[in-house]
């Protein structure tokens, strides 16, 4: 079809009173907030939301998330999200997002590797056979995307002697 | 109006600060925290942003062990969070005691490098750790600026105290793969 590969984009917020600290600065623990809803809304696209959960019983956990922070936020400023599944298997989704305000500014971005478990069991387990195909749809189109140079580097890699920003 | 904002579980609780005369406990036990009712999910186990609330919580209370308080802030400067790296182990639920460790690993002119473990109660349970990445910051010029002499001899001392403590086998290590993702079938 050669259609140009784009990154799942859908995500829109503003910051909230409730997202602020002490100094009226987005919280550490609220760009988590954002970067989780944002990647929730492409599991929702994928059927991988409530409704699965409530219906099958299974869930994605995180267990690995990598928070760069890049730029504060204040009250009411608009953020989007864009987010690439960077890789996927059956029982694991990795998932790579840029929160950015609405100049294009990233405020941060995130590295988050999702375990499917069945909730009742406890134990990682593999997607039903529609859901991986969905998965690998989403990860094929994503194939073509440009990987930031940071991708998967250990923490304080990316920045070798400036933190200048 | 700050009755909504962020506000972590222990903040009144009397932080420990620093002394010379006191031996540098290695690792530092500064936080506490019991999962509040409002932390869970529908599962009834801590959301996930919880726990960074809960390392946030662990990190405010070592800055104010080596004096980075509302004082210091308000004369301008300030540790900003650049990186934040979590692993989540195990799940907690409501009403879980949690207890927090803190090492310092590394720092430098500007930036320090610390690394949290989150245990159940008093258990060796780990439930998960947090490594990161912290600059300090002029905030009105809003850029890095230098620690002062006392801040940074803090520091160092921490660290020379957290030196024999084993390094972790998750500290530096990026999130990887550990086999090639295959397509099913």
């Amino acid at each position: 079809m050669g259609e140009r590969p784009v990154a799942f984009s859908t995500y829109r917020t503003m910051v909230r009173k409730e997202w602020l600290d002490y100094n009226g600065h987005m919280h550490d623990a609220s760009y988590g907030v954002a970067l989780s809803e944002a990647n929730e809304e492409l599991f929702a696209t994928l059927g991988l939301s409530a409704d699965y959960r409530a219906s099958t019983g299974a869930s994605f956990y995180t267990v690995e998330c990598h928070i760069r922070y890049l730029a504060e936020c204040s009250l009411g400023q608009r953020l989007s999200a864009t987010t690439i599944m960077v890789a996927a298997d059956a029982k694991r989704v990795r998932l790579y997002t840029e929160l950015l305000h609405e100049d294009g500014r990233p405020a941060a971005t995130g590295d988050s590797l999702y375990l499917h478990v069945d909730t009742t069991l406890g134990t990682t387990t593999a997607m039903p056979s529609d859901r991986q195909v969905r998965v690998q749809g989403m990860l094929s189109a994503h194939a073509g995307l440009q990987r930031p140079a940071h991708l998967g580097l250990g923490v304080g890699a990316a920045r070798p002697g400036s933190t200048d920003t | 109006m700050t009755d909504d904002r962020v506000v972590g579980a222990s903040e009144d609780s009397g932080p420990l600060h620093w002394s010379a005369s006191t031996p540098v406990p290695a690792p530092l036990r500064l936080y506490r925290a019991t999962v509040q009712p409002d932390w869970v999910d529908y599962n009834r186990h801590m959301s996930e942003w919880c726990y960074l609330l809960a390392f946030g919580d662990n990190a405010d209370a070592f800055f104010r062990y080596i004096g980075i308080d509302e004082r210091y802030r308000a004369a301008g400067h300030s540790l900003y969070t650049v990186e934040t790296h979590l692993h989540h182990r195990r799940e907690a639920s409501e009403g879980d005691s949690l207890s927090m460790t803190l090492r310092v690993l590394d720092h430098d002119d500007k930036r320090v490098h610390i690394f949290h473990e989150m245990f159940l109660g008093d258990s060796d349970l780990l439930l998960a750790s947090a490594e990161q990445l912290l600059v300090h910051v002029d905030t009105r010029a809003g850029r890095s600026a230098s620690m002062p002499p006392n801040l940074a001899g803090h520091l160092e001392a921490i660290r020379e105290a957290h030196a024999a403590l084993a390094v972790p086998e998750v500290i530096g290590r990026p999130m990887r793969i550990t086999r090639a993702y295959g397509r099913p079938g």
